[in-house]
């Protein structure tokens, strides 16, 4: 039993990198089954289609991630009713990178691609944070003078406000950014900080970047749903933009 | 027609409408199945109980059904055949040209039969859209990007093929480019939904106008950018509509974005027919408004004009249409 939390509590830290939600959240691993050292995880998406680049990244991801337990020595995946499970699910067993499984389609690695989208979570998370904050009161200015010790004060007993907070607080120490409590609390993914005369500008493009994530999110959750006949998935926490009456 | 209880008359042109053929016999491989399967998730996933089609309808249904369901339920005036012929997957094409003209030929008036080219096809190609201009007249092109063609997986507006064809069409008055982005486009490693080709085949062609369908998404915040540097990109509502039903703030605030970025006069209904029923969608949409919070932080509106544009007036601008000659011919 040990074993089989293990091995889900990795699971708990593969994405998908387009909802930036983890693929236990998410539904998506459908079969865990343990040998005594050999582990394999079978994993299912949304549709047949899935983009194949995105698709080796989870398969990668939860054979690093599930490798990384001591007493692990063998990883298999199997991503499964996919155009490419073949030979995504060859590649990963052989330790070949995502080039070398698909050597005529592919011109080079997917580190680009990673980073793209985790840029992406960032602007997401951060965010709806802000948006909260805006919500609940707070001027432009107010909330780009404020250190994460202020931060802190302000969402003391709101959990609407402590769960986005932990989210992008989580991403910011993924992004090597000090968090440190008299630090800023809103910079940019790469430490820069934000200035008040872009600062209108800046929330329009992130909330565009955020719409389309969780549209993303929605959709991709539906059709889950109905291609497996699952019972839908607890709404993810994205829908608490719906409506600000959330606690 | 769409009339609202004040008696106002709403002209609907459906901007993107298929008669496919996905059914077991038309099936080529399993991939073939697979589409199909989608499709029908997608239907299922976004329609009211009330609209669901049992299966084997959907794989394959007859024009009067389309017809009835467009013109008669569906308050659609017009509508405009986008085919996609998937050769890879179907025996005879999925979206097939030639049946959707002898419809078009059927009911005169109500029809805009599209092509749709591959830049693959080289020289034969274009010889091919030399076919559609002179023989079917057509005034726009359907493209879906990530078809398959043997081991290739897709293509990109920006390769040299394809900008032979694009230029082909601004030759032959093909101007309207129905773009369609799907998961699998080559090189793999690059995120197949990236817009960025379209914004350079805008700028390089000028004359032609890019209706990008599903407006860019799920890449809407790239979209929009481009959109807004691009004076002949469009925004086509193919599935973002039916959110309309089962996220209706999702749908508020897409619409509230494209109305701010891309503008009132660049966006274009499409009910993606038979993924989704036009009449229900119509119906919706013009009961629809855009919440308060919304309409203060995007500053757009959803009045009676802007879905005239959107319902109508927009695609018959890009299509050549009369709409008041249209209405009398339908009187």
């Amino acid at each position: 039993m040990q074993q089989r939390e293990d091995v889900f509590m990795k699971l708990s830290l593969v994405n998908d990198p387009e909802l930036d939600r983890s693929l236990t959240e998410l539904g998506f691993i459908n079969e865990v089954n343990i040998q005594d050292s050999s582990v394999t995880v079978s994993f299912r998406l949304p549709t047949y289609w899935c983009s194949t680049n995105f698709a080796f990244i989870m398969a990668e991801d939860i054979r690093d991630q599930v490798s990384a337990l001591p007493w692990v020595s063998n990883v298999a995946v199997r991503l499964e009713d996919h155009c490419n499970e073949v030979e995504i699910n060859n590649g990963i067993l052989s330790g070949k990178s995502f080039f070398e499984t698909f050597p005529d389609m592919a011109k080079g690695g997917l580190q680009g691609l990673r980073e793209t989208f985790r840029n992406k979570a960032y602007l997401t998370r951060q965010e709806k944070l802000l948006q909260y904050l805006i919500r609940s009161g707070f001027a432009h200015i107010a909330i780009l003078n404020m250190t994460l010790q202020d931060l802190s004060d302000v969402l003391f007993s709101e959990s609407e406000g402590i769960l986005l907070a932990e989210r992008y607080l989580a991403i910011r120490e993924e992004f090597g950014l000090s968090n440190k409590l008299d630090k800023l609390a809103f910079i940019q993914s790469d430490g820069k900080q934000l200035d008040i005369a872009s600062f209108p500008a800046y929330l329009a493009s992130a909330r565009l970047t955020r719409l389309s994530m969780e549209f993303n999110g929605h959709h991709c959750q539906g059709l889950f749903q109905t291609r497996y006949n699952t019972e839908p998935l607890p709404d993810m926490e994205e829908c608490t933009n719906e409506s600000s009456t959330f606690i | 027609m769409f009339k609202t209880t004040n008696g106002e008359e709403v002209f609907v042109i459906d901007g993107h409408i298929a008669l496919w053929d996905g059914s077991l016999e038309n099936q080529l491989n399993i991939h073939g199945a697979q589409f199909i399967n989608c499709f029908y998730d997608y239907h299922k996933n976004l329609s009211p109980a009330e609209y669901l089609w049992p299966k084997d309808k959907f794989l394959k249904y007859d024009a009067e059904t389309l017809v009835n369901d467009l013109f008669v339920k569906g308050y659609v005036d017009m509508a405009i055949f986008q085919p996609v012929p998937l050769t890879d997957f179907y025996k005879k094409p999925f979206g097939d040209i030639e049946k959707n003209a002898k419809l078009a030929k059927q009911y005169p008036g109500k029809f805009i039969s599209n092509g749709t080219f591959d830049p693959r096809d080289g020289e034969r190609g274009l010889e091919y859209l030399e076919y559609l201009a002179e023989v079917h007249g057509v005034k726009g092109v359907k493209l879906y990007t990530a078809e398959w063609r043997g081991s290739s997986r897709g293509y990109k507006l920006t390769d040299p093929w394809a900008e032979r064809y694009l230029e082909k069409c601004e030759k032959l008055g093909i101007v309207n480019i129905h773009v369609h982005k799907g998961p699998t486009i080559i090189p793999l490693d690059r995120d197949a939904f990236d817009v960025a080709d379209i914004d350079a085949a805008a700028t390089n062609f000028q004359g032609l106008n890019f209706i990008v369908e599903h407006c860019g998404l799920p890449r809407l915040e790239d979209f929009c950018w481009i959109a807004t540097q691009e004076s002949n990109v469009y925004a086509g509502l193919a599935v973002a509509m039916p959110f309309i039903h089962t996220r209706p703030r999702y749908f508020a605030e897409i619409i509230s974005e494209l109305l701010y970025w891309v503008g009132q006069d660049r966006i274009l209904f499409g009910s993606d027919y038979a993924l989704w029923e036009p009449g229900w969608l119509i119906e919706k949409f013009m009961a629809f408004e855009l919440p308060e919070d919304i309409k203060q932080e995007t500053g757009s509106d959803l009045t009676l004009a802007v879905k005239r544009k959107i319902l109508g007036e927009n695609a018959a601008r890009l299509y050549g249409i009369d709409i008041e000659a249209q209405k009398s011919l339908i009187g």
